[in-house]
């Protein structure tokens, strides 16, 4: 008897502890996956200063699956817009017309109209990400030229229909490319909390508005000529935000070199191309691989402080449209090193000069290394980075060698094979 | 349980004392560190744990003369009954609130990070059925379970600070000083009764295998507790940031959040298992030295019948506050800075009054230990 009796005690005690855990339980089919967020200004009126439309992409998660077959009637997603105070209550107000709980466990983008990220109220509003529970610290923020839920409903991956691989894939290559920054909201939260450098985002658009002047990645979203049958949004560019706020734009050129002049190493696979020095008419299509960190020297203590970089840089020459035949001869090599030196130096000198006087900034992050500098986080912020970075003067330097010249590495002379 | 007479072997004091110090970088230990000294949040963890070896060196040197006594027995025989009772009473005071506030931010990091809809209550309640149980159990039991688990928790707990490590930016460590010079020297010293355990491992002295596997133990880890402590402020400074760092609460569980393995991301649950185990174990151990040292105060043989009062009062009284994540938060900050105190000058008082008292056959002792 008093051998059944513990039996039944047991028994009952680890029912009440593992039940327990069902407490949070929630089937699958139960929770509808926001994949993204978006969102933009409710409207221009007074009364509408708090309110934004939030933007809900929905992903079907059977679309894709071995269960479904890989084929299913439903359509991949479903996006919704509605009006609220923030992101956090309108995950009730859907449910008016969802009926699922929303969650955000696998959100990884959240969108913001570039409106909105103009609007000095937007930090208010993306705090409430750092509240909610299910938001991660590694979701990309990403700027759009036109409004959130327009941007969804003209974003219609024809072969990448699953959206959160859309949305993956598409960040990851633009970041490996170098075309657009890695935007995670942590950094933007850090960057604007130590108040000392400016953030970029990535910059996407899915309007087309073409410009014809530009060449390779002088573009920012939207701007780049795409025909064929294919979706028309683009990822390419940056939006450069200081003290929480958005204030400008860089093109995809821009951020490629603010990458290079930044510390960490993301940035893996740029091709681009840069003008022949042997004719002026021919570009000449390179890779470029930054293989080590940035060399910083700073003299802080200096009025104005001086702040010299040297950015060491691998060219892999992949093209030779005017036939000169660059690797072959150390006298051809110098030449076309000092030539790219030049223009390299041109263009990151010119960046910085934008950065200090358009951004009143720091669009490289350079804060952290300054920080090495000081004794105290006191002394630090009595220097004040953001103040002092605009009246410093910067020189970068960039230190490039050669690696592979192509495949085959000589080419005809041009006379050889007209004659 | 009855002051079983079964001893533990150096291996699961050991894991004990591990588990118990060194589940204290999960909760808001790092920020504590962390709030005042900034980016030196590293320096005043591994402070706090020099400034430790005093209490501890002078705890040792006065059981070593007393083997066999425990903690409260060696402090009967020093200071006689009326003033050895009432410091005892002040240290199960001070353990007891602990508990309660331990429990309590451990209750608040599975209900706001994990199980957002359950009830603290519901949790609250389990964790503590889960640790009465195995304080129950009895010592012996509670090592050879932290034994147990003890590299599984350390292996998961070695990823993360490695992750942490390779995610960040070291350069986010400097300015070297952070807050301060006098700011760090301040957090060391105020915030040392982080490593006050040890104090309460002199209850368990007699119960370890022979004195020198306890004085052995004990050392060994103090080292690496510190050691983990600081690694840990250091990985989350240079994960996070100061600046993002002292304004959250429970940075291991940022940190496991972040955590991606391959294609697989949202781990976090792969880690918290283990977490929780580490954390059963902890208040295992606590229920556990708070109920002797109850039972050795009041004489009560059996003290492990008093097990289920105490925690149902670490539930209702760690339950009550509104907000936990702010008044506990402030209630352990507290806490820490009165403890801080008394966990140095209760040691030196007792080295002292062995001096004293023993006289010249006592010292000799103490010298050959």
């Amino acid at each position: 008897m008093k051998k059944r009796w513990r039996k039944i005690k047991l028994l009952l005690v680890s029912v009440t502890l593992l039940l327990a855990g069902c407490w949070d339980q929630r089937e699958l089919e139960e929770r509808a996956y926001v994949i993204a967020i978006g969102l933009e200004k409710a409207g221009d009126k007074e009364e509408d200063k708090g309110q934004v439309k939030v933007t809900y992409l929905i992903a079907n998660p059977e679309v894709g699956t071995q269960a479904s077959g890989g084929a299913s009637d439903e359509p991949p997603q479903e996006t919704l817009t509605i009006p609220a105070s923030d992101f956090i209550n309108s995950r009730n107000i859907a449910n008016v017309v969802i009926g699922k709980e929303i969650s955000y466990d696998l959100l990884r983008t959240i969108l913001v109209s570039e409106e909105l990220a103009r609007d000095q109220h937007f930090l208010r509003l993306i705090y409430n990400a750092n509240k909610d529970r299910e938001v991660k610290r590694s979701t990309q923020l990403i700027i759009s030229k036109e409004s959130a839920s327009e941007y969804f409903k003209n974003n219609k991956p024809t072969l990448e229909t699953r959206p959160h691989k859309f949305y993956e894939l598409m960040l990851q290559r633009g970041i490996e490319t170098g075309l657009i920054p890695n935007s995670e909201i942590r950094s933007f939260f850090r960057i604007t909390e130590a108040d000392a450098s400016l953030f970029t985002a990535a910059y996407t658009s899915s309007e087309q508005k073409p410009d014809y002047e530009n060449r390779d990645d002088e573009f920012i979203a939207g701007e780049l000529p795409v025909s064929g049958e294919i979706n028309k949004t683009q990822f390419i560019g940056s939006a450069v935000f200081k003290e929480g706020q958005m204030i400008g734009k860089l093109t995809g050129e821009e951020t490629r070199l603010t990458g290079l002049l930044r510390l960490e190493q993301d940035v893996t696979d740029i091709l681009t191309t840069l003008p022949d020095p042997g004719d002026g008419k021919y570009r000449i299509s390179v890779r470029i691989n930054k293989y080590k960190k940035n060399k910083v020297d700073m003299d802080l203590k200096s009025f104005p402080p001086k702040i010299n970089v040297v950015v060491p840089m691998r060219i892999e020459v992949l093209s030779d449209p005017s036939l000169t035949n660059y690797g072959g001869s150390e006298k051809q090599r110098n030449k076309l090193r000092n030539f790219f030196t030049k223009k390299f130096e041109e263009k990151f000198n010119g960046l910085v000069q934008k950065s200090q006087d358009e951004f009143k900034g720091d669009l490289f992050g350079w804060s952290i290394y300054a920080r090495k500098k000081f004794k105290t986080i006191k002394e630090y912020n009595d220097f004040n980075w953001m103040e002092s970075f605009p009246k410093a003067e910067i020189d970068i330097k960039a230190d490039i060698s050669f690696g592979e010249f192509g495949r085959q590495p000589r080419v005809p002379k041009m006379y050889e094979v007209k004659d | 349980m009855e002051s079983s007479n079964r001893k533990i072997g150096i291996r699961e004091y050991m894991a004990i004392a591990f588990l118990t110090v060194g589940t204290k970088l999960s909760d808001d230990t790092p920020t504590l560190l962390v709030s005042e000294t900034l980016t030196a949040g590293w320096i005043a963890a591994l402070l706090t744990g020099i400034i430790s070896i005093v209490p501890v060196l002078l705890m040792i040197k006065v059981l070593s003369v007393h083997k066999g006594k425990n903690f409260y027995e060696v402090l009967i025989f020093l200071f006689g009954k009326l003033i050895g009772n009432l410091i005892a009473m002040v240290l199960l005071l001070i353990a007891f609130s602990a508990l309660i506030i331990d429990s309590a931010i451990y209750t608040d990091i599975i209900d706001t990070m994990y199980f957002t809809t359950t009830p603290a209550i519901v949790i609250y309640g389990v964790l503590m059925l889960v640790c009465t149980f195995g304080a129950k159990k009895g010592l012996e039991q509670i090592g050879s379970v932290a034994w147990l688990l003890l590299f599984y928790i350390k292996i998961t707990l070695f990823i993360v600070l490695l992750y942490a490590w390779q995610g960040g930016r070291p350069s986010f460590i400097f300015p070297l000083w952070g807050g301060g010079k006098g700011q760090i020297i301040k957090a060391g010293i105020t915030k040392v009764s982080l490593f006050a355990d040890f104090l309460y491992f002199g209850m368990i002295a007699p119960l370890v295998t022979s004195f020198k596997s306890f004085k052995k133990g004990t050392w060994i880890a103090l080292a690496v507790v510190t050691i983990e402590l600081t690694a840990a402020v250091m990985a989350y400074t240079i994960l996070l940031d100061y600046t993002t760092l002292r304004l959250i609460n429970y940075p291991f569980h940022e940190a496991i959040r972040n955590i991606n393995i391959g294609f697989l991301t949202n781990v976090e649950m792969l880690f918290f298992p283990f977490w929780l185990l580490a954390t059963f174990i902890r208040f295992s151990f606590y229920l556990y030295i708070v109920t002797m040292l109850f039972g050795f105060i009041f004489k009560i043989k059996q003290f492990s019948y008093v097990l289920p009062v105490v925690a149902t009062l670490v539930v209702f009284i760690g339950i009550a506050p509104e907000a936990p994540t702010f008044t506990i938060f402030q209630l352990r900050e507290t806490l820490l800075t009165i403890v801080s105190p008394v966990y140095i000058g209760v040691p030196c008082l007792m080295w002292i009054t062995s001096k004293i008292k023993g006289g010249t056959e006592n010292e000799k002792k103490m010298e050959k230990n």
